[in-house]
C-alpha cells in the first residue's frame, strides 16, 4: 500500500516536471516563429478589409502589449500571471485569454464529446458483433463498411456533406453552431437549433473515428475470443451472449481503453479540420487562427489548456488500468 | 458494381445514424432567412415602445461577416469590417456620402489659415444611447483622451498631432493642432468617434473596458448581442438618433464561408466580392433578383525589390525586370479580369490622387535582355517570397524573369513569416499587397512593411504633403511622389482588384460605395447612411 502511494507521488512528479518543460516550450517556440503578433494585426488582409497603421502605431502597440521588454521579462510576466491563475490578454481578440477558451471549449467539447461518446460506444459494440461473427457476411459487410469509411479524410467527408446535404438538398445548415434568433429564443428552440447544427460536423467525426475504435476492438476481441477460458464458459453452455458480455468483453477491453482515453485527449486536435470546414467555433479554429495572428498569450493559454486535457485522459487512463487489471500496478512497483 | 455496393454500405449506415441520433427534421429549422417577418416571435426590450408599434411590420436584415471584435472604439479589429461595425455605434464629427463631406455632429465648422485651429458647431438634441445629452464637453474629451491613450488603440487616427482641445460652450469646441494635417477629414475630422466623457472619465486602459459601457455611443444603433466564437452581431435601431429613426429595426451580422451560397440560399441579403471571384458576380449579374454595383479598387498588389542589396539596388535592373514581367498577362490569366492592371504610382485610378502621366514599362523581354547584359547582370539566381494566395501570380512573375535569363526560386509562408522576412530585409523579391484605402497615406513606405527603400528627397517630400491643406498644392505633390516610385521603381506594382457589392433588392436596395471610401478611405459599401431614411 505504502508502495503504491509512493509509485502515486513519482507519477506525479512525473506529470509536473512534463508540464513545467511543457511551458516553457510554449513560451518560446511561438516567438521563434517569424513576425510577431503585430505582423497579423497590422498585416494586410486584402482588399475586402482595408486598414493602414503607421510604423509609429507599431511603437506604441509594442509598448502598450509588452512586447518591447526583453524576453526574459516577458517569460516572468508569463509565469507570474500563471502563478496568479491569469493566462493574459489575447493580443488579437483584444479580450481576456481565459474567455476567449471558455468561449470555444464549450462548443469543441459539445461537438468533439458528444462524437467521441457516439464513435466509442458504437464502435466498441460493431467491433464486438464482427468478432463473434467473424466470416460472416455481417463481418465482411461492416469491415467493408468500416474501410471505406475510414479512407476519406475528415475535411473532405465533411465538404461531401455541405454539398449534398446543405446546398443541394437544404436538409442541414452550411456551418455554425447555432442560429441567431435560436440563440437569442433560448430554451427549448436553441437546443433544438444546436443539435441541428451538430448533425453534419458530428457525423463527420464520428464516421471518421469509429473505425480506429471498431478496428481495435474486433482485434482484441479476436485475440481474446481464442483463449481458453472462452472456451471454457462455452463448453459450459454459457448463452452466447453472456459469454461475449461477461467473459470476453472486459478482458479485451484495455487495448481498447488506450485507444480511447488517446482519442479523448486528443480531442480538441482532432475536430480541428472539421471545425475549420463547418465554421464550428471551436478549440480547433481558435488554435489555428491563434497561431496565424502569432497572438503569444493566446497560443500559449489554448495549448495549456489542451496540454492539461491530454495529460489529465492519460492520467486517468494510467489509473483506470491499475484499477480494471492489478497486474499493471504491481508490475510497476517491483519495477 | 462494387462501387455500388460500397456506396449502398455508406448510405446505409449514415441514413441509419442520422435517424438514430433523434435529431430534428429539418422542417423544423429556424429560419434564418431575412426581409421582413412580423410574425416571428423575436421580442427585443425595446420593441414595446410606442413608436415600433405604430410600424406595419418589423425590418431584420441579415448580413454577411466574420468576427470584426467587440465594436467599441478600442477593441474592434484594425481592419475596415471592425471600424464599420463600430460606426454603426458611435458618429463622428463629419461624415461621408457617395458625394463626399457630409456635417454630422458638428453642423458647420471653421479652420484657421494655417489649419491648426478648428471650430465646431455641434448638432443641439443629440443623445447618448444611455439617455444623457452628448455636449462639447464630450467632444473635447475625445480628443484629449484618444490623445493620451495611444497604443490602447489599433487604428491610424494621427491623434499625435492633437495639441489641446476645449469646449467653449454647449455646442462650441475648438481643437489645437500641433501643426497643419492634410486630409484632416478623412482622417480625424470625420474618422475618429465622439466618446462618452461621462463613461470613459474613469477608465485608465480603454483597450480593457469590455463591457456594455463601452458600446454606448450616439449612433443610429445600439448593440443588442455580440458573440466573439459566433461572430455574431445584433444591432437594434435607435429610435431617437438624431438624424432620424433607422429603415432597419434590427441588423444581424452572422459568420457566412461562402458569400455567394449565402445570398443565394436568402440566408443573407448582401454579399461583396472582389479580383478572382468575379466568375460569382457574373452569375448574379444574369439574374434579375440581383443588383450588383461596381465598387473602386484602391488595394494595390506589388513585387517588392530589395534595394538595400545586389541585385537590385541598381535601379537598371529593377527597370529591366520591369519590362520583363507581363502585368497585362497575370490579370488576364490569374484574375480572370476581376482586377485592372495597376497605376505604378501606387495609388489606384479610381482614387482622386491619381497620377494618368506617369512613364511606363511595355512588356518587352528583348529589351530586358539587352538591358541586363549592359550591366553586366548574367547567371542571376535568387529568391522570391510570397504567401500562399499569391503562389499564382508568384509562379508566372518566375516564369517571365526565367525568360530573360533570371532564375528564380519561389518560397510561400504564411502572412506573418513573409511579413517578419520583409521587416527584417531578409528578401530579394517579394509579392505583397498594400493599402487598399484611398489615401495618399499609402505612399509613406511604398515598400511596405519592408523598410528597405532609402529615399531623402522621397520621404521630404511626404512629409511635406502631409502638412499641406491646399488640395491642389497637395496634388502636386502626391504626384511628385508617384513619379518617384514610377521612376525608380521600388516596388513594381502589379494589378488592382476590382471589387463588388451583391445585394438583394427585396430585402435592402440602399447600397452605394462612399466617395473616397468610409472613414479614412475604406471601399466597403456598408457606410450607416444605407440605413437611415
Amino acid at each position: 500500500m505504502r508502495l503504491a502511494m509512493n509509485n502515486r507521488g513519482a507519477k506525479i512528479v512525473q506529470y509536473l516536471i512534463t508540464v513545467i518543460v511543457l511551458l516553457t516550450l510554449n513560451f518560446f517556440l511561438p516567438r521563434m516563429m517569424p513576425g510577431d503578433p503585430l505582423s497579423y494585426l497590422l498585416g494586410d488582409p486584402g482588399a475586402d478589409a482595408p486598414m493602414l497603421l503607421t510604423e509609429e502605431m507599431r511603437a506604441n502597440l509594442r509598448e502598450y502589449y509588452g512586447l518591447d521588454k526583453p524576453l526574459i521579462g516577458q517569460y516572468w510576466d508569463y509565469v507570474s500571471g500563471l502563478a496568479r491563475g491569469d493566462l493574459g490578454w489575447s493580443i488579437y481578440y483584444n479580450a481576456s485569454v481565459a474567455s476567449v477558451i471558455v468561449g470555444r471549449l464549450k462548443w469543441t467539447l459539445l461537438l468533439g464529446g458528444t462524437a467521441a461518446l457516439i464513435y466509442t460506444a458504437l464502435g466498441i459494440a460493431l467491433g464486438a458483433v464482427s468478432a463473434w461473427r467473424r466470416g460472416s457476411k455481417v463481418d465482411i459487410g461492416l469491415l467493408l463498411t468500416v474501410f471505406s469509411l475510414g479512407s476519406w479524410p475528415p475535411f473532405f467527408l465533411g465538404m461531401v456533406f455541405i454539398v449534398f446535404f446543405s446546398y443541394r438538398w437544404g436538409m442541414f445548415p452550411i456551418g455554425g453552431a447555432q442560429s441567431a434568433e435560436a440563440a437569442r429564443l433560448g430554451g427549448l428552440v436553441q437546443a433544438q437549433d444546436v443539435a441541428y447544427h451538430w448533425v453534419l460536423p458530428g457525423l463527420t467525426l464520428v464516421l471518421t473515428y469509429l473505425p480506429g475504435i471498431y478496428l481495435i476492438t474486433r482485434n482484441s476481441m479476436l485475440s481474446v475470443l481464442g483463449g481458453d477460458y472462452v472456451r471454457t464458459a462455452r463448453s459450459k453452455g454459457i448463452l452466447e451472449s453472456l459469454v461475449l458480455l461477461r467473459h470476453a468483453l472486459p478482458n479485451a477491453l484495455l487495448p481498447i481503453l488506450t485507444t480511447v482515453a488517446m482519442r479523448f485527449g486528443f480531442m480538441i486536435m482532432g475536430t480541428m479540420f472539421v471545425e475549420v470546414v463547418f465554421a464550428y467555433p471551436g478549440m480547433g479554429t481558435l488554435i489555428y487562427e491563434a497561431g496565424a495572428a502569432r497572438d503569444y498569450p493566446l497560443l500559449q493559454g489554448a495549448f495549456l489548456v489542451t496540454m492539461v486535457f491530454v495529460l489529465a485522459l492519460n492520467l486517468a487512463a494510467d489509473l483506470v488500468y491499475g484499477w480494471l487489471d492489478p497486474r499493471v500496478g504491481r508490475l510497476r512497483v517491483t519495477a | 458494381m462494387r462501387k455500388n455496393l460500397l456506396a449502398v454500405c455508406v448510405l446505409v449506415l449514415v441514413v441509419a445514424l442520422i435517424a438514430g441520433c433523434g435529431h430534428p427534421a429539418p422542417a423544423a429549422t429556424i429560419d434564418t432567412a431575412t426581409s421582413t417577418s412580423p410574425s416571428t416571435s423575436i421580442t427585443s426590450p425595446t420593441e414595446a415602445r410606442t413608436t415600433a408599434e405604430t410600424r406595419a411590420s418589423r425590418v431584420s436584415v441579415t448580413l454577411p461577416g466574420d468576427d470584426w471584435g467587440y465594436p467599441s472604439p478600442f477593441a474592434f479589429y484594425s481592419r475596415g469590417p471592425g471600424y464599420i461595425r463600430m460606426s454603426l455605434l458611435f458618429d463622428t464629427l463629419t461624415w461621408k456620402d457617395q458625394d463626399g463631406v457630409v456635417p454630422w455632429l458638428a453642423e458647420a465648422w471653421t479652420v484657421s489659415d494655417d489649419g491648426t485651429e478648428w471650430t465646431f458647431e455641434l448638432a443641439s438634441d443629440v443623445a447618448w444611447h444611455d439617455g444623457e445629452r452628448l455636449t462639447a464637453e464630450d467632444v473635447a474629451f475625445t480628443f484629449e483622451y484618444f490623445q493620451a491613450h495611444q497604443g490602447a488603440f489599433k487604428w491610424s487616427w494621427p491623434v499625435g498631432k492633437i495639441e489641446s482641445a476645449e469646449a467653449l460652450d454647449e455646442e462650441t469646441v475648438v481643437l489645437n493642432l500641433t501643426e497643419a494635417v492634410a486630409g484632416a477629414h478623412e482622417g480625424l475630422i470625420g474618422s475618429l468617434p465622439i466618446i462618452p466623457k461621462h463613461i470613459w472619465e474613469g477608465v485608465d486602459d480603454p483597450g480593457k473596458l469590455t463591457s456594455e459601457d463601452a458600446v454606448i455611443g450616439s449612433g443610429p444603433f445600439r448593440l443588442l448581442e455580440y458573440s466573439k466564437e459566433e461572430a455574431r452581431y445584433v444591432y437594434e435601431a435607435n429610435e431617437d438618433y438624431f438624424k432620424g429613426t433607422p429603415t432597419v429595426d434590427e441588423l444581424t451580422f452572422i459568420r457566412v464561408e461562402n458569400q455567394a451560397l449565402a445570398l443565394e440560399t436568402s440566408t443573407t441579403g448582401y454579399a461583396s466580392f472582389w479580383g478572382r471571384e468575379i466568375e460569382a458576380v457574373e452569375t448574379f449579374q444574369n439574374n434579375g433578383a440581383y443588383g450588383v454595383i461596381d465598387g473602386p479598387s484602391f488595394w494595390v498588389l506589388q513585387t517588392i525589390f530589395n534595394t538595400q542589396q545586389p541585385p537590385f539596388d541598381d535601379v537598371q535592373l529593377r527597370r529591366a525586370a520591369s519590362h520583363a514581367i507581363d502585368r497585362g498577362r497575370i490579370v488576364e490569366q490569374v484574375t480572370h479580369g476581376g482586377a485592372i492592371v495597376a497605376n505604378l504610382g501606387i495609388l489606384s485610378p479610381f482614387t482622386d490622387w491619381y497620377n494618368p502621366d506617369l512613364p511606363g514599362y511595355e512588356h518587352d523581354p528583348d529589351r530586358a535582355k539587352a538591358m541586363l547584359e549592359e550591366a553586366g547582370a548574367t547567371d542571376l539566381s535568387l529568391g522570391l517570397i510570397t504567401t500562399a494566395g499569391f503562389a499564382r501570380e508568384a509562379e508566372l512573375v518566375q516564369a517571365d524573369l526565367e525568360a530573360v535569363g533570371i532564375e528564380v526560386e519561389v518560397q510561400t509562408g504564411d502572412y506573418s513569416t513573409i511579413d517578419g522576412l520583409l521587416r527584417e530585409g531578409n528578401f530579394d523579391l517579394a509579392i505583397n499587397g498594400h493599402g487598399g484605402i484611398a489615401n495618399p497615406a499609402m505612399l509613406e513606405t511604398p515598400t511596405w512593411p519592408a523598410q528597405t527603400y532609402d529615399n531623402a528627397q522621397y520621404d521630404k517630400l511626404y512629409q511635406q504633403q502631409a502638412a499641406t491643406v491646399d488640395e491642389e498644392q497637395r496634388r502636386d505633390l502626391v504626384w511628385d511622389l508617384q513619379e518617384i516610385v514610377a521612376e525608380d521603381l521600388p516596388v513594381l506594382t502589379l494589378y488592382h482588384p476590382k471589387m463588388w457589392t451583391v445585394y438583394d433588392a427585396s430585402v435592402l436596395d440602399t447600397w452605394f460605395y462612399t466617395q473616397g471610401g468610409v472613414g479614412f478611405g475604406i471601399p466597403i459599401s456598408m457606410n450607416k447612411l444605407i440605413f437611415l431614411p
